[in-house]
């Protein structure tokens, strides 16, 4: 444990032993807030893996709709003809689900957008607008039909909790590091539907998913209590390394010790730069209107997504955006396909401002925007006017960070259940982002429980989609 | 009926070479008393310790100072620091054995107990909430159990059979005066041991029976068994018949409820029950002869849309359907379902305005009589064999898919290792658990002696305590590994005979640190395997909320109960855990109680547990994962907990010193790293009070600050 200059690779529990991670980036700044004490120009050398090839994309802003799109009622759509009939009777049933279940009518107007003409439905009128920007990919397919496993697979790239498999972000945050040592690698906003959106399994809690919140503190215990004087905490910090000296003196040969400094250190860092990130005094308000900040329906997710830009400015790799998540997540519209008009709205024109922001400041090109569900949603209903799971075809979409624009790849059948002209499993998703991070999916893997353990088991980039 | 001999790895073959492995992997062999190394030292660990020191050619440290030992073994044997009046009876202590009758007192107490038995409960994955599980209400008592096994010393054989099988290896049947052979009920109070089975997720046995196989193999065979559930396992002899056949052992145990209530309590919620359905059911007539036609007429359409040989089939009474008819039935079932949102939409706004009163009524008049139902009884789940499904045969399931058995796989009831036939005539698990637990069995001491070699020194002997496997490679003292099994089998498997063995030798009380003087070891044995010196360690989370508090002097002692958040109502996005709140749980408890688990959709585990490292319970975890990290410091820091056991620190300061400051500083520092200040610590500490008492909070801050405060040295 302590002691050991190599720290065995993996803990049992499955976990690797990164504590080297927090130590081994080099100090910086802190000046302000620890009279410079530790100050020193250093190299971040918290890489684990390390690029394989140039890399389009800096940053990934990963949009992730809890609950499951309908891709029939946003971007695939399809004509009203087999409405009213049983899946079964019309012959494009599996006998894997019940299939004694009427198809319902999508209620819809498409309009095609751009120059490049792809169809968006009227619910994301300012996506559309954006649609040249945007490589539709109507063939995602997963297993999983039910929430939580669909979660696990699609976040994790592996069904079933046998390993405590980490979540996409932090296969990331592992592979490149940090690209700013003020904040960390991987940041999640919003509420997931699942706590496996931000485990670190046995990859370690330092690579995990910091949760942020779009508010007045980001992260928990961030702020001193109030009513302390800020000067009355430096001096406390300072005392409190004088203090420690002679401790870490004596124990000086324990990598534990020197991290220890190193944390302190980081925390003191994130205490003034995170702050700074989550203050849009500076914004321009027109900047804040694209993003629909100040309109009731979209502020929450319109600040969620300025929050997300400005720290793909600042160099965090993945920012992880959960929509309407928590339980099942609320886009999982079994009742009525109406409950997905709320949400389009409260989505449409936030992420079209951010498109339209990322481009404005010439930072599209190396940010990534990616556009997904766990899974999509079946051409019937149980009995309702709403749609049940559908995880054999589906929606994603992505924009970008060299990712072809105006473009559409793959299709679903004639009502939209399966996947059928260029299936996609999920993990072609996630190669695809690690292709655009300069980041080879084979190499993507790590020794651990006894075996190798992948993101990508199988599959790879989708190369329709790459500029 | 024990036999772990060569012949079970004879016949297996290497997987790369694909040929026969010769050598019988050394946890598999039978574990031999090894003869104690020459030498002067009473306990027998420092001989086998330092006859590899010698070895090696390393120099070991000298002994740590009276209080840092004290420090030391008080946060490892009960996880909370000693007081200043025990630092000072243990300095003023000058007899040979002080230190001895320590250990004795620690040991003694039943705080030693709720200490150890997070440790156990690490490896058996316990938890408070868990995806599906149904065991969740009263699970604490399980661990209440738990603790109060350990507090007996129960010996280590039936702790384990006793959470197999409810039961003491002999006292499983009894014989009537005509011989007539019956099972024996369980001493009251051991059912809660079964609360280690029943806490497998989820109502489907099946997967009862795997969590049990996982835990079983893994906790007390130190055997990563589980790889072998989808294929063969790459390195150990382990196949997936096995696996499975370990599967069968489980397999026809269920849930089984237990109401733990008086017969008083049971028929006033019984009366309860009938009061509240009895005030209900006018109102629940009129609500339902309301809707009767809207329904029917609703149904009527329904059954229209259907094609017309399925509205033949829907139209017959149930009792006349065939079997397949009924299987047609059964899945338009949700089509001609109706939900009470589509029956208020079908009727006409003065209808539905009508309809909508009655059932405000009928909710108004439910909430006065205490709802539907009376208040929930206190329970527990224990598990119990099912005699039908002890008949099913059991089977391979590959794809790990309960619902699709393998039928021309069969397997019967077994594990890996056993060479001959088992004896099921006492039970399934009864006859693995006496094989398991049987003095011979190589596994079963090693793995338990190790785990407790483990959290008395930092690392085992066997570094992964819980890979006897290959992958899981040697250790780094054989011969004292078997000693120390050998021992504790001769002990009659008393676990605090051993923690006793350990925390007294020579070895234990070794300082952490080393001078100069001993550069040469580090480059000889930078990982100090041969422990000539004691490890630094970073307290856990329990024993850093607890010194917390304790320094505070506030920390709730009371032992057993169930678990508290210490969030519970602060933080909105988080429900209240459903076990704590009730029976008077306060957010002073030790860190044991707090709760943890696991829940897709919230957050069980408490952000300081998950920051300090603390599993969510879902798999076991034999060792932690040590981080140091940001998040952790910002804790310390800003943490309203931290501001508040600051100033409480302080106000107890101020009072036990009657604000004489130069007495505050030593009084502080020996409440919160239990020494007293050296004399520039005192000078620097008295420097930044400047005169003001009101500065005893920032000190207090400072402390729990300091590096030393969670760190065992």
């Amino acid at each position: 444990m302590s002691d050991s200059s190599k720290p065995s690779a993996i803990y049992p529990c499955g976990r690797l032993a990164r504590r080297d991670f927090i130590h081994q980036i080099g100090g910086g700044f802190l000046g302000l807030a620890l009279g410079g004490l530790w100050a020193e120009a250093g190299e971040i050398k918290d890489v684990a893996i390390g690029p394989d090839h140039a890399a389009k994309a800096k940053s990934v802003i990963f949009l992730f709709m809890c609950g499951g799109v309908s891709h029939i009622d946003t971007f695939d759509p399809k004509d009203n003809k087999w409405a009213g009939k049983f899946i079964d009777a019309i012959g494009f049933g599996d006998n894997l689900a019940a299939m004694k279940r009427p198809v319902i009518p999508c209620l819809r107007t498409f309009t095609r957008h751009g120059k490049s003409g792809t169809p968006v439905s009227d619910w994301f009128p300012h996506v559309g607008g954006v649609i040249d920007d945007i490589a539709v990919v109507r063939s995602m397919w997963c297993h999983e039909g039910n929430h939580f496993p669909a979660v696990v697979e699609t976040q994790t790239g592996h069904r079933g909790r046998a390993f405590d498999n980490p979540a996409f972000g932090s296969w990331v945050s592992y592979a490149l590091g940090s690209a700013n040592k003020n904040l960390p690698t991987f940041v999640n906003l919003g509420r997931p539907s699942s706590p496996v959106q931000l485990t670190g399994g046995y990859l370690g809690a330092s690579v995990a998913a910091t949760p942020f919140q779009a508010g007045e503190t980001p992260i928990p215990n961030l702020y001193p209590p109030k009513g302390g004087s800020s000067a009355e905490r430096e001096r406390q910090m300072q005392l409190l390394h004088t203090m420690n000296q002679e401790f870490r003196e004596r124990y000086a040969i324990n990598s534990d010790i020197q991290a220890r400094a190193k944390a302190y250190e980081l925390a003191a860092r994130m205490q003034l730069s995170a702050p700074e990130a989550v203050d849009f005094s500076g914004e321009p308000e027109h900047v804040k209107a694209l993003y629909g900040i100040g309109e009731k329906e979209t502020e929450e997710f319109g600040k969620q997504l300025l929050l997300a830009r400005r720290l793909a400015e600042k160099g965090v790799r993945f920012i992880q955006i959960c929509h309407a998540g928590g339980g099942n997540g609320a886009w999982d519209s079994h009742g009525d396909m109406k409950t997905h008009g709320p949400l389009c709205r409260a989505t449409d024109k936030p992420i079209s401002g951010l498109i339209k922001d990322l481009k404005q400041r010439g930072m599209l090109d190396q940010t990534l925007v990616v556009w997904t569900s766990e899974f999509g949603r079946t051409p019937w209903s149980q009995n309702t006017t709403g749609r049940d799971h559908n995880p054999k075809g589906y929606t994603s979409w992505m924009a970008g960070g060299g990712i072809k624009g105006g473009v559409v790849h793959g299709g679903t059948d004639e009502v939209g259940y399966k996947a059928e002209d260029s299936p996609h499993y999920y993990s072609d998703l996630h190669a695809t982002i690690l292709q655009q991070l300069g980041l080879n999916h084979k190499k993507i893997k790590v020794e651990a429980l006894g075996r190798t353990m992948k993101l990508v088991e199988d599959g790879g980039p989708i190369k329709e989609i790459i500029a | 009926m024990i036999c772990l001999c060569a012949s079970i790895l004879a016949g297996h073959t290497d997987t790369q070479t694909n040929k026969p492995k010769a050598e019988v992997w050394w946890s598999l062999k039978p574990v031999v008393r090894s003869a104690l190394p020459e030498g002067t030292e009473s306990n027998p660990i420092d001989r086998f310790i330092n006859a590899e020191i010698k070895t090696r050619k390393l120099k070991a440290v000298g002994p740590a100072e009276k209080l840092t030992l004290l420090r030391r073994v008080h946060l490892d044997l009960i996880g909370i620091p000693p007081t200043p009046a025990e630092q000072d009876a243990f300095l003023a202590n000058k007899s040979a054995d002080a230190y001895e009758k320590v250990v004795d007192r620690l040991l003694a107490e039943e705080q030693h107990a709720v200490r150890f038995a997070r440790h156990w409960l690490d490896v058996l994955r316990y938890a408070d909430a868990d995806e599906r599980m149904t065991a969740a209400p009263g699970i604490h008592l399980w661990r209440d159990w738990v603790i109060n096994a350990l507090h007996d010393d129960v010996p280590y054989d039936q702790f384990v059979q006793l959470q197999l099988t409810g039961r003491r290896a002999n006292e499983r049947t009894q014989m009537s005066a005509t011989g007539y052979r019956s099972r024996k009920e369980p001493r009251p109070g051991d059912q809660f041991a079964l609360g280690l089975l029943a806490r497998g997720t989820g109502e489907n046995p099946q997967e009862l029976a795997i969590n049990a196989v996982d835990t079983v193999s893994t906790a007390f065979m130190g055997m990563t068994v589980g790889c072998a559930k989808c294929h063969d396992h790459m390195y150990d002899p382990i196949t997936q018949t096995n696996y499975y056949s370990m599967k069968a052992l489980f397999d026809p145990l269920v849930l089984r409820k237990i109401t733990l209530a008086s017969a008083a309590d049971l028929l006033a919620n019984g009366k309860a029950m009938a009061e509240a359905e009895k005030k209900r059911a006018p109102l629940e007539k009129a609500v339902n002869d309301f809707a009767a036609p809207f329904k029917t007429k609703l149904y009527e359409e329904r059954v229209l849309m259907l094609p017309p040989e399925a509205q033949a089939i829907i139209r017959k009474p149930e009792k006349q359907r065939t079997v397949e008819e009924q299987k047609v039935a059964d899945d338009y079932f949700p089509i001609l379902r109706i939900d009470g949102d589509k029956l208020t939409e079908s009727m006409p706004v003065e209808a539905r305005k009508q309809y909508q009163e009655l059932q405000r009524q009928l909710n108004a008049g439910g909430a006065a009589t205490t709802g539907r139902q009376a208040p929930a009884l206190p329970l527990f789940y224990g598990v119990e064999v099912d005699r039908l499904r002890e008949q099913e045969k059991s089977y391979i399931l590959t794809s790990g898919d309960p619902l699709r058995p393998e039928k021309e796989h069969e397997v019967k009831p077994g594990w890996p290792f056993a060479t001959e036939e088992p004896d099921f005539r006492e039970g399934r698990i009864e006859a693995f658990a006496d094989w398991l637990t049987a003095p011979e069995n190589p596994l079963f001491a090693r793995v338990a002696v190790n785990r407790m070699w483990q959290w008395h020194f930092g690392e085992g002997l066997l570094k992964n305590t819980s890979d006897f496997g290959v992958f899981g490679g040697a250790p780094s003292h054989p011969a004292l590994l078997d000693w120390l099994a050998s021992e504790f089998v001769r002990d009659g498997f008393s676990m605090k005979q051993i923690h006793r063995l350990m925390v007294t030798s020579d070895v234990y009380k070794r300082a952490s640190e080393a001078g100069t003087e001993f550069a040469e070891n580090q480059n000889l044995d930078p990982g100090n395997t041969a422990l000539w010196r004691f490890r630094l360690r970073r307290l856990e989370a329990e024993p850093i909320w607890d010194s917390i508090h304790s320094a505070v002097g506030d920390l709730d002692l009371k032992v057993g109960g169930p678990s508290f958040d210490p969030t519970a109502g602060g933080d909105g996005n988080r429900r209240r855990n459903e076990s704590a709140g009730n029976g008077g749980t306060s957010s002073k408890r030790r860190g044991v109680y707090m709760t943890r688990g696991y829940s897709p959709s919230r957050e069980v585990t408490p952000n300081f547990l998950q920051t300090f490292d603390v599993d969510d319970g879902r798999a076991p975890c034999p060792l932690r994962t040590q981080t140091v990290t940001a998040p952790q410091a910002l804790f310390l820091m800003n943490s309203p907990d931290i501001d508040k056991a600051s100033v409480e620190l302080a106000d107890r300061l101020k009072k036990e010193t009657k604000g004489d400051l130069p007495s505050a500083v030593d009084l502080a520092y020996r409440l919160a790293l239990a020494r007293p200040p050296s004399a520039s610590e005192k000078t620097s500490a008295l420097a930044y009070l400047e005169n003001d008492a009101a500065r005893l909070n920032r000190l207090s801050w400072l402390l729990f600050n300091l590096d030393e405060l969670i760190y065992v040295r």
